[in-house]
């Protein structure tokens, strides 16, 4: 056999269940967690199958959980606390029905055999048996609330009805629907028709997006390094909600821009492939910082990489005020769950209303950097109205300056001063945009 | 560029410790860009020259989803280390076994880049982990030293007995 290779295919499963604990028991990062995981694993479609795996196992986990529970005798702890996963991982292999029961059956079992050898193989065969012949009985019986139907803690389905009413079942499934590859085109190499057109010449199906001047949604997932022109920076992978930032800043060249939570970089490129603007790229995070100026060197772009708290700018403001200033705050990312099945089980109630603080402290340090006359945008990827509507509204009380820009034309819906687009509405992420002019005083 | 030929556990030459380079010209290039061509093709996220049967202190890495962040280490070392973590840990030389390794949160590494020229970094989470676990392999150290003596024979029984069975398919 080759490295990491498996007869059986029990490898992919002890990983997609081991990075399952990681996320579930450390509150580890899905991705960290699965990248050194996947390493030993030589066959892409191993590799492939324990992402998949992982990710539905997270997305249904209340569910499988519920199932073990009604399964196993006693609790899995210790050093079974293992199986307790693989369970997990055969379990929603058994319900989406993609392999044939045996094969999920024996892969679980060779699974176990690796992990803690022959003693616990009787346990996993046994149950996930049973599985097999109480099936109907079983999920006759499974809880019908939204937690087990759609796989969310509590406290998120409480919020999300709390906020979203009546579209709150749809919300849910969203979050569970895998996301189209978006793309954004970089205007200033090529136009969207012309990458359009090297697209379908190399056989790759995509459309364009109403709404979203610079993209095009490719109606199979593919590996990015495929695309035609990647390498030479014609185009970036981006969500359509994504793109909209550069919109709402009503660019013009040479304005003093700043990008003030800057990393991964996406939205500053994309402000750099619509104008020539004068553009600070600031980020808390050094490692992340580099990672912007890379992504901009493969697109031929320039920004001055500024590494500081945007909560602080005493440490870092040279004293020149923006025209622009776009501020994706930190926030929960309770948007962008469906490519993150992780954040739901990572996020706690709590950590919203430190979030929250965060947020208004961030855009308060920055008003005072913005030229009269000049546009913030506030953007989050969440769906809570606290981050999004009420901190909008809030800000524009605290701020006498300040007015709300008129955005009823753009894509989404209206929420409090702002907009704001549902996971899954148009093909996008969940995400939230409010803009604000500075009055001449 | 060529792909080179990744030692696996028990080679003996996995234990030796490696030489600083003395300093960065054309075959230290040359070994990095190789390096990286083998880490890309082996899918792996690092990769120390040792693991590549080359005695010097030469480390790559990529752990972004896109492959497309390499990072170079010529004589890396360690100048500051804090906190503990435990990850889950894999290796490109030890393939198909992974085995829990508490090291340090954070580490302050110092390294010299493709050009020679010196640079400091500091890495928390999976990105320290990683440093550290590559840092070993130059030091002639591999993840499974942290198992006990009875696991790590049973690895080294169950990989050579792969091995075997894979010579035979090829012969």
């Amino acid at each position: 056999m080759g490295p990491g290779e498996t007869a059986d295919g029990e490898l992919p499963r002890r990983v997609a269940a081991r990075a399952v604990l990681a996320v579930l028991d450390q509150g580890r990062a899905l991705d960290a967690a699965l990248l050194p995981l996947l390493e030993p694993l030589s066959d892409p479609r191993d590799r492939a199958l324990a992402r998949r795996l992982s990710h539905g196992v997270l997305r249904d986990w209340p569910a499988l959980d519920w199932l073990i529970g009604r399964l196993v005798e006693k609790p899995l702890k210790g050093r079974n606390r293992s199986l307790h996963f693989l369970l997990a991982v055969a379990l929603h292999e058994l319900r989406d029905g993609r392999e044939p029961d045996h094969a999920v059956v024996h892969a679980a079992v060779a699974a176990a055999r690796s992990l803690l050898g022959q003693r616990m193989t009787g346990l996993v065969n046994g149950v996930l048996r049973n599985f097999g012949r109480q099936r109907e009985a079983l999920l006759a019986e499974l809880p019908t609330s939204p937690i087990f139907r759609f796989g969310y803690p509590g406290w998120l389905v409480k919020r999300i009805e709390n906020d979203w009413g009546e579209s709150t079942e749809a919300v849910l499934a969203a979050g569970n629907e895998p996301p189209p590859l978006w793309l954004r085109v970089n205007r200033r190499r090529v136009s969207r028709d012309e990458y359009l057109e090297r697209l379908s010449q190399s056989g790759i199906d995509a459309r364009v997006a109403q709404g979203f001047p610079d993209a095009l949604v490719l109606t199979e997932r593919m590996a990015v390094s495929a695309l035609p022109g990647f390498n030479e920076g014609l185009v970036s992978v981006q969500d359509g909600a994504a793109q909209l930032a550069a919109d709402y800043l009503e660019l013009r060249d040479g304005q003093r821009v700043l990008d003030a939570c800057a990393a991964p970089g996406g939205k500053s490129a994309h402000i750099l492939e619509h104008h020539a603007v004068d553009l600070t790229a600031l980020d808390v995070d050094g490692e992340r910082l580099a990672r912007v100026g890379s992504g901009l060197e493969r697109l031929g772009l320039e920004a001055r990489l500024l590494r500081g708290d945007a909560a602080r700018p005493d440490e870092w403001w040279d004293g020149r005020r923006f025209d622009r200033i776009l501020v994706d705050a930190p926030c929960s990312a309770t948007g962008v769950i469906r490519r993150h099945p992780d954040i739901r089980w990572l996020r706690r109630d709590e950590d919203i209303d430190r979030l929250v603080a965060m947020q208004r402290e961030i855009v308060d340090a920055l008003w005072p950097l913005l030229e009269p006359g000049g546009i913030l945008v506030y953007a989050t990827c969440s769906l809570t109205k606290v981050e999004n509507d009420e901190q909008a509204r809030a800000f524009l009380e605290r701020h006498a300056d300040a007015r709300g820009i008129d955005n009823s034309d753009r894509p989404g819906r209206s929420a409090g001063p702002g907009r704001q687009i549902l996971p899954g509405e148009r093909g996008c992420d969940g995400f939230y945009y409010f803009a604000a002019r500075r009055l001449q005083q | 560029m060529s792909k080179l030929k990744i030692l696996e556990y028990p080679d003996p030459r996995l234990r030796r410790v490696a030489r600083p380079a003395e300093n960065v010209d054309e075959r230290e290039r040359k070994l990095v860009e190789d390096m990286l061509e083998t880490m890309y093709d082996a899918r792996g996220i690092g990769l120390a020259a040792t693991q590549v049967d080359e005695d010097v202190r030469i480390v790559v890495m990529d752990l972004s989803d896109s492959r497309d962040e390499p990072r170079v280490f010529i004589n890396p070392e360690i100048l500051d280390r804090s906190g503990s973590q435990c990850y889950e840990e894999g290796c490109l030389s030890v393939p198909g076994f992974y085995a829990e390794v508490t090291r340090a949160e954070q580490v302050k590494v110092g390294a010299l880049d493709i050009d020679g020229k010196p640079y400091e970094l500091e890495a928390d989470g999976l990105l320290a982990v990683c440093i550290q676990h590559e840092i070993d392999h130059l030091d002639g150290k591999m993840f499974i030293d942290y198992l006990s003596p009875l696991k790590r024979r049973m690895i080294g029984k169950k990989l050579r007995k792969q091995q075997n069975s894979r010579e035979k398919a090829t012969a």
